[in-house]
């Protein structure tokens, strides 16, 4: 320790002003939020994983015609399968079935951006939780009648 | 009763009443300290710490002490069986000696020997066998390095500890904790000797192995320490020492510099308790506020710095006196 | 300067000519075929004229592979690229790695991704694919690797000797720089040798490029290094853009610049936060979270994303920004610059952390150049050289900002010139802030299906831990030939066997959190 006793000096200063720091922290609020017991606001383009949007002249039926552009655009092949029909009267098909395995999708928006009928929305469903995979291989169109029942 | 304290003695009954209370007092004293490291490190990093357990957390320590007693007691083959067993067990015997002679108030003190500081400086110094027995018999490199360190450490920092307390013990020309404490009647020894005390706090931070002197149980580097190979309620032994050991320096601090249990309107245990915890919290918040001094950086502010400074404020002491 | 190496190469090299491409279509500006006697020559005079080895890369066109090396300079921007073939059926090359230190390791990647041997190298031997290896993994055809060659790549066997023991850093670390493993050979206290072991977090990036198209393949940028994710997201999309001559709106580009800006002060506050755990303080990690959060609340309602971001496309921006992201950014970059302060008190001029830091892990300017080190550990070191000002993209050539430079190159240089950088950064975001223009985020001029022409592209970005290259190889199809990623990590770690060497252990750790390291990208 051959310091000069000016550098001593600043050194103890610095000690002092660290500690000036943490104790200021000490009396000041805290900075976190305590989840669950506090909400926290998901912002509209938060992405969690995609749901089918209702279509815009029928909003009883979802707006996906089953074109496959999505499962073939995805880079993680999360989209597993989507299978649609003709129905009577309608002009293009409407999905049936659309197969999407959440644990491998990477939320790149590129099936949301690339969909020709602006099918697909992101979900805000930030805390999902299971104990198997297969709680995370959605249908799209399942969870798409369910959210109109409960609306 | 009279009959039974006439037989035995009176001295002896107020011993064992005394550990009984010394042990109480040890295991409460380690519950609150735990609680209170995490909850002070929390508020310090704004942030809120144990809250779910028990209002405010406090029932955080119970918890962590069931922990640790669930634990299954591993002990890896290869180990020094005598040492591995013993090293945790003989890390108690120290503290509680040390406890022996500290006054809590004036008639609390299980027994006033007149040569209390010299008592405790002495069994403080066997806590280095522990750590060696537990560093050589874990048969763990990284055990015996973070051992060896840590005993160097304590070494170190034994000398400026003694060499601070000179000074007081030359003014009171005692070395009996309760007179030194009465001797402070008019005006606390830190007045006279403020050096000391800051030499006496470093040095007591060093020889208890906190931050910023922690290298030997250093948790961002590869070598977890001397207890390495210890898990459940062993390690809890080491823990329990540690955080005993650290509420021992800040009253022997309290004793020597500031007043003891002396103070105003509350009683004499109230101040005492409550001038302890408080260096406790500055303890505290040394650890969470630097990062750690590098491991010959450390024995050179011991050697180079600490231990110098101490003999200059000796001599000046002597020399006062002698006018 | 450009003109100057041209004639002195060609007067080297008499029989090959020396041609010119087009900077600002192929990333470099001179390329020249080599034969494989040559090789050392070439390398010899570019070290001697001050160039350093900016990347070294094979690529397999099935009837020969060939072997591209850019040497670039710090002073004045002038890249060549010197290519060498090689008879695919025994690939065997001469090694550079004793002219230019850094070319070490790229050619133990490339024995072990493509099986070239390179002929006087010490130690050829596993970098990535510790398991073994039964086909060459980035050749275009399977190639399966002979008994020798396995035996000779799983050769690694740390020397033992006197007095000597070994101690693994990792990979499993308290501090997180990723999943690092070093070997060190410790004689007591002090290191002997330190040996990197890398490959745990490999994913094989590359080969997935081959095999994607090139939208398909931005989702991956961002996981390659998930501390500045926007920095390779940007590199990645600029480089396209300027293979096809897509243009992009203005504000499309000065909103990349503000948001490319706050990933880096994400990822130097991070930095901060985990040296000091490395260093023992633990309250900065927590005050530094405090800081990121805020700009993750800024960038999630404009991206979606916290950590992993996909949001520019080829051409702009996926959607637009709207006026609480401006007023955002503003609030929060008051807030930081009154936060700074508070750093300086608890951290910078803090006695134990200078202590720790000063005359530690030195680099000197020549062994900077000769490792091609990059980004702060390079401008630490002394050389003021940022990409964001040689080769600017996006906005970042209207904006005005110093590059601080170190004196020392020791870890106090690292940090002060990261602390320097944070407030440049705050700096940029508000000069862009101010000049944000209205107007479209995508052009309409973005093909539908993305076929680049012909060619190569080597095109350089500034990350947060320095010089990004990405080398695209184009076949017009619309999925990439080959594509390489040079990432800064990887050359930044190659320097730290010799910092680490005859140093204490606690100095080592310091030496390692210095060079900010991010080992998902160096193993992509």
């Amino acid at each position: 320790m051959t310091a000069s006793p000016s550098a001593f000096i600043k050194g103890a200063g610095s000690l002092i002003a660290g500690l000036g720091v943490t104790i200021k922290a000490f009396f000041q609020p805290v900075v976190t939020s305590q989840y669950p017991r506090q909400l926290l606001n998901i912002s509209p383009r938060f992405r969690s994983h995609t749901k089918l949007v209702a279509d815009r002249d029928n909003p009883e039926k979802n707006g996906c015609i089953a074109c496959g552009i999505c499962v073939r655009n995805c880079p993680s092949g999360s989209i597993k399968k989507v299978e649609g029909e003709k129905r009577e009267g309608e002009k293009r098909k409407t999905a049936t079935s659309y197969l999407l395995d959440f644990t491998t999708c990477s939320q790149c928006g590129i099936c949301v951006e690339t969909c020709p009928s602006a099918a697909l929305d992101f979900s805000a469903d930030f805390n999902l939780a299971g104990f198997k995979r297969e709680d995370f291989h959605f249908d799209l169109v399942k969870e798409f009648e369910k959210r109109k029942k409960t609306s | 009763m009279e009959q039974i304290g006439n037989m035995i003695g009176w001295e002896t009954v107020k011993m064992v009443v005394g550990l009984v209370g010394v042990l109480v007092f040890v295991v409460l004293n380690a519950l609150i300290l735990t609680w209170a490291e995490r909850k002070v490190a929390g508020h310090m990093q704004r942030r809120i710490g144990p809250k779910e357990v028990g209002p405010y957390g406090l029932i955080q320590p119970i918890a962590d002490a069931l922990k640790l007693l669930g634990k299954e007691i591993l002990t890896p083959r290869e180990v020094d069986k005598p040492l591995y067993y013993l090293a945790p067990m003989i890390i108690f015997v120290p503290v509680l000696v040390s406890f022996v002679v500290i006054p809590f108030d004036a008639s609390l003190q299980v027994m006033d020997i007149n040569v209390g500081i010299l008592v405790i400086l002495a069994f403080s110094s066997l806590s280095v066998f522990s750590i060696l027995m537990a560093g050589w018999g874990s048969n763990n490199k990284y055990a015996l390095i973070g051992a060896i360190r840590s005993i160097a450490q304590n070494i170190a920092y034994e000398i400026p500890l003694l060499l601070a307390l000179l000074p007081i013990i030359m003014m009171t020309n005692s070395f009996s904790l309760k007179s030194i404490v009465e001797a402070q009647h008019g005006l606390w020894f830190v007045v006279y000797q403020p050096f000391a005390f800051l030499i006496y706090f470093i040095a007591g931070v060093a020889e208890t192995n906190r931050t910023p002197f922690d290298l030997p149980e250093a948790e961002s580097e590869l070598v977890a320490g001397y207890h390495t190979e210890y898990s459940g309620m062993r390690f809890a032994l080491f823990f329990l020492a540690e955080y005993t050991n650290i509420f021992i320096v800040s009253a022997i601090a309290v004793t020597f510099f500031l007043g003891g249990y002396q103070g105003p309107f509350l009683p004499g245990i109230i101040w005492f308790l409550l001038k302890s915890y408080l260096l406790v919290f500055v303890i505290m918040w040394l650890r969470w506020t630097y990062p750690r001094v590098r491991f010959d950086q450390l024995l050179n502010i011991s050697w180079k710095a600490l231990i110098p400074l101490s003999f200059i404020n000796l001599l000046i002491t002597g020399g006062l006196l002698k006018l | 300067m450009v003109e100057r190496i041209k004639a002195e190469l060609g007067a080297t090299l008499k029989e090959t000519p020396v041609g010119e491409a087009d900077y600002r279509e192929r990333g470099y500006h001179l390329f020249a075929e080599v034969a494989s006697a040559d090789l050392l020559n070439v390398a010899r005079f570019f070290d001697e004229r001050g160039f350093y080895l900016a990347a070294l890369i094979c690529v397999d066109y099935k009837e020969y592979l060939e072997l591209v090396y850019i040497f670039s300079n710090h002073a004045s921007l002038c890249k060549v690229k010197i290519t060498l073939k090689i008879d695919p059926a025994k690939p065997v090359a001469p090694t550079i790695s004793t002219v230019f230190d850094c070319a070490y390791w790229h050619e133990r990647e490339i024995r072990e991704f493509f099986g070239v041997s390179f002929d006087g190298h010490p130690n050829m031997t596993y970098l990535f694919l510790h398991e073994g290896i039964d086909f060459y993994p980035l050749r275009k055809e399977k190639i399966p690797v002979s008994d020798e060659d396995k035996k000779a790549l799983g050769a690694f066997r740390p020397g033992e000797g006197e007095d000597t023991f070994f101690v693994n850093l990792g990979p499993q670390h308290p501090s997180t720089h990723g999943v690092l493993r070093v070997v060190l050979k410790m004689d007591g206290e002090y290191i002997q040798s330190a040996d990197p072991v890398l490959g745990y977090l490999h994913r094989m990036h590359e080969k997935m490029a081959e095999n994607r198209s090139y939208l398909q393949f931005l989702p991956n940028t961002g996981r390659m290094d998930y501390l500045g994710p926007m920095a390779f997201n940007l590199g990645y999309v600029t480089a396209v853009e300027r293979l096809c001559g897509i243009p992009v709106p203005d504000r499309a580009n000065y909103v990349r610049v503000i948001l490319t800006e706050l990933n880096r002060l994400s990822s130097h506050l991070m930095w901060l936060g985990a040296y000091l755990a490395d260093l023992g303080a633990l309250t900065p990690f927590l005050f530094v979270f405090d800081d990121r959060e805020e700009i993750n609340d800024i960038l999630e309602p404009v991206t979606g994303s916290r950590l992993t971001y996909c949001y520019f496309r080829f051409g702009g921006l996926y959607n637009d920004v709207d006026d609480a992201f401006v007023a955002g950014t503003r609030a929060f970059i008051e807030r930081l610059r009154s936060r700074f302060s508070l750093y300086e008190k608890l951290v910078g001029g803090n006695v134990i952390f200078t202590n720790r830091t000063r005359g530690i892990g030195v680099i000197t300017k020549e062994r900077a150049r000769k490792q091609a080190v990059s980004g702060p550990v390079l401008r630490g070191a002394g050389i003021p050289m940022d990409i964001r000002k040689s080769e600017p993209c996006a906005a970042y050539g209207e904006m005005d900002f110093d590059v601080p430079v170190g004196t020392r190159g020791d870890a106090l240089d690292m940090y002060q010139v990261r602390i320097r950088e944070m407030e440049n950064a705050l700096n940029i975001i508000e000069q862009a802030l101010a000049r944000l223009p209205e107007g479209p985020i995508m052009t309409e001029k973005a093909p539908r299906k993305l076929k680049p022409p012909k060619g190569d592209l080597y095109h350089t970005v500034e990350t947060p831990r320095g010089e990004l290259g990405i080398y695209i190889v184009s076949d017009e199809s619309d999925k990439p030939y080959r594509m390489k990623w040079r990432v800064p990590s990887f050359s930044n770690l190659m320097i730290f066997p010799e910092l680490a060497k005859g140093n204490l252990l606690a100095d080592a750790v310091a030496i390692l959190g210095s060079l900010d390291l991010v080992i998902p990208e160096i193993d992509r």
